[in-house]
């Protein structure tokens, strides 16, 4: 069978600075996959090519087994690709509303469709209810990653790639974001989650895929990976679980 | 005096309203685009000239005239875009659209200079003449015609704006591009509607202006001018900014007529420009940025 998503040699550079070599991965229909990395190890960068964003200057992404290499972002995301990315870009000055709106936009031409799906949206996060006309960027840091989640919904994607749901928010509110996570890929959507809190990242996804300073250095199954060595030390000991769940990083 | 004073605001509105339509161009693309159109003074130009020839084809139907400089406008919006802006965005080079732009309009300005002549062209519209009196204030149909159409513009782009789609995916690619395009959106195609918006605007406000300014080939420059002032002062990008500003540009201008003398509007206007950037360089209301928790 074909994978939902497959990454062949991807070769990423930004300008003439090369950030990943040789990336492969692969995503299964139905899975929860993570890609973990310390900081700059080019976590974000391989989610902005499968999302589009970045143009990669070798290798080939295929999606549903069409080859997707050169796709601009707006025709992936028709296709069923959605990125929340890194720091949750909500549109600030739009309403919480419009926001969702917006991520619905490939069906703007119906109308009754889009409603629904806010209100299903509304069902899934009942804060955002309450905040329906407010600007979205006086939302707090958390509610903020529930509208960019939902926002990402609204589209109906079949891959929702995830960049560092848990950044800079508070244990508590962390814990809702996953459960969340893991409700919409049982309800048959599938993720791709780079995180750096490794332990919520290995817990919620099935496989991995380990990134050190752009290149792929270990994956497997997220069972293997938590007594893989390497990964332990790097990302399990105590001192990075805290670092992961406290310290907001800068991008 | 009272007269006065209230005869003056309603030709400084008349005017200030057509400079909101010019400024309401430039903010719109500046927003999607973070750049600046100086071509939009002669679309301005065109629109007018447009206007003039097309009423008198037309044997004094004025809204014929509207009507072509406004589709006029959207033309030239929709070449200056795919010609210049696109094209040169893929070099991510921000300054050669600017001097590209620059160069478009002298040459716009030369070509109209040899087909038209540098003597003014008297654009008198059929409500030219038709004078209403309201006690001691007088006041054209042209001026009635101006304010209903400004107005309709104003309100038809910002319901646009405010409750289309496409509206708000124009506001979504002014906040963020790069999100923008992960939503679906096409960031070039409202790139592109932005334009057109813009220069039919200012192409519409060109056939309105044609009658009231001294209709040269260099006509649009003197308005583009006061426009670059208010988008300032109303903070760029932003649209209800935008329109305060311009309507005080605009009494500006009548009343320091009035009063002082025409020779000192500039002066006026670009002193007020420079103490709203010393007092407030985010423009007279400035969207609240509150911190991300
Ligand atoms: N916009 C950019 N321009 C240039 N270099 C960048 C840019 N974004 C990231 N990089 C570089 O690419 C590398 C990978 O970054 P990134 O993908 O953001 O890492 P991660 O998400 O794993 O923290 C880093 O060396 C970073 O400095
Ligand atoms: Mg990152």
């Amino acid at each position: 069978m074909t994978p939902l998503f497959a990454a062949e040699g991807l070769e990423l550079a930004y300008g003439q600075v090369p950030a990943c070599r040789n990336i492969s991965f692969h995503v299964e229909e139905g899975e929860v996959v993570t890609l973990i990395g310390a900081n700059g190890a080019g976590k974000s960068t391989t989610l902005r090519a499968v999302a589009g964003a970045l143009i990669p200057r070798a290798g080939s992404m295929r999606f549903h087994g069409r080859d997707i290499t050169r796709l601009r972002p707006d025709e992936r995301t028709n296709l069923g690709i959605a990125l929340v990315p890194e720091g949750r870009h909500v549109f600030p000055f739009l309403t919480v509303r419009e926001n969702l709106e917006l991520g619905g936009f490939k069906f703007r031409k119906e109308s009754t469709r889009v409603r629904t799906l806010i209100e299903q949206m509304f069902a899934m996060f009942p804060r955002l209810r309450a905040r329906a006309s407010q600007n979205a960027g006086t939302l707090s840091g958390g509610e903020q990653q529930m509208l960019v989640l939902g926002r990402a919904m609204m589209s109906e994607p079949r891959l929702l790639c995830l960049d560092e749901p848990s950044l800079g928010l508070a244990p508590l509110v962390v814990q809702d974001i996953f459960r969340t996570i893991r409700s919409i890929n049982a309800a048959g959507t599938s993720v791709l989650l780079v995180e750096q809190n490794a332990r919520y990242a290995l817990e919620t996804a099935s496989r991995g895929y380990v990134l050190q300073t752009g290149s792929i250095i270990v994956s497997g199954s997220c069972s293997a990976l938590k007594q893989d060595e390497r990964v332990h030390q790097a990302y399990l000991g105590r001192a990075a679980v805290a670092a992961g769940s406290q310290v907001p990083v800068s991008p | 005096m009272l007269t006065v004073i209230l005869q003056q605001g309603i030709n400084g509105v008349v005017v200030g309203s057509l400079y909101v339509l010019v400024a309401l161009g430039l903010t719109l693309i500046y927003g999607v685009l973070v750049q600046i159109n100086f071509a939009h003074a002669d679309i301005v130009t065109l629109g007018a000239f447009t206007a003039y020839f097309v009423t008198h084809l037309f044997s004094g139907n004025y809204f014929a005239g509207i009507a072509a400089a406004l589709i006029v406008g959207a033309i030239l919006g929709w070449l200056v875009n795919a010609v210049i802006f696109a094209p040169l965005r893929e070099r991510a080079n921000e300054l050669l659209p600017l001097i590209a732009t620059i160069g478009v309009s002298i040459t716009l300005q030369n070509v109209m200079l040899v087909l038209l002549g540098p003597i003014p062209y008297a654009f008198d519209t059929p409500y030219s003449n038709n004078v209403i009196r309201f006690g001691g204030i007088f006041l054209t149909m042209q001026s009635v015609l101006i304010i209903m159409m400004s107005t309709i513009a104003i309100g038809l782009l910002y319901a646009f704006m405010k409750f289309t789609i496409l509206g708000k995916a124009l506001r979504a690619v002014s906040q963020d591009r790069e999100t923008a395009a992960l939503m679906g959106i096409n960031p070039n195609q409202l790139i592109m509607l932005a334009f057109v918006i813009a220069s039919a605007l200012a192409g519409m406000s060109g056939a309105m202006l044609g009658p009231v300014l001294v209709l040269t080939p260099f006509a649009g420059t003197t308005v583009i001018v006061k426009a670059f002032a208010i988008v300032i002062i109303g903070g760029f990008g932003n649209v209800e900014g935008t329109i305060i500003a311009g309507l005080i540009v605009g009494l500006i201008e009548s009343y320091t007529t009035q009063f002082l003398d025409p020779g000192l509007i500039d002066i006026v206007v670009f002193a007020l420009l420079l103490l709203m950037l010393a007092v407030r360089p985010t423009g007279l209301i400035a969207e609240k940025r509150e911190e991300n928790v």
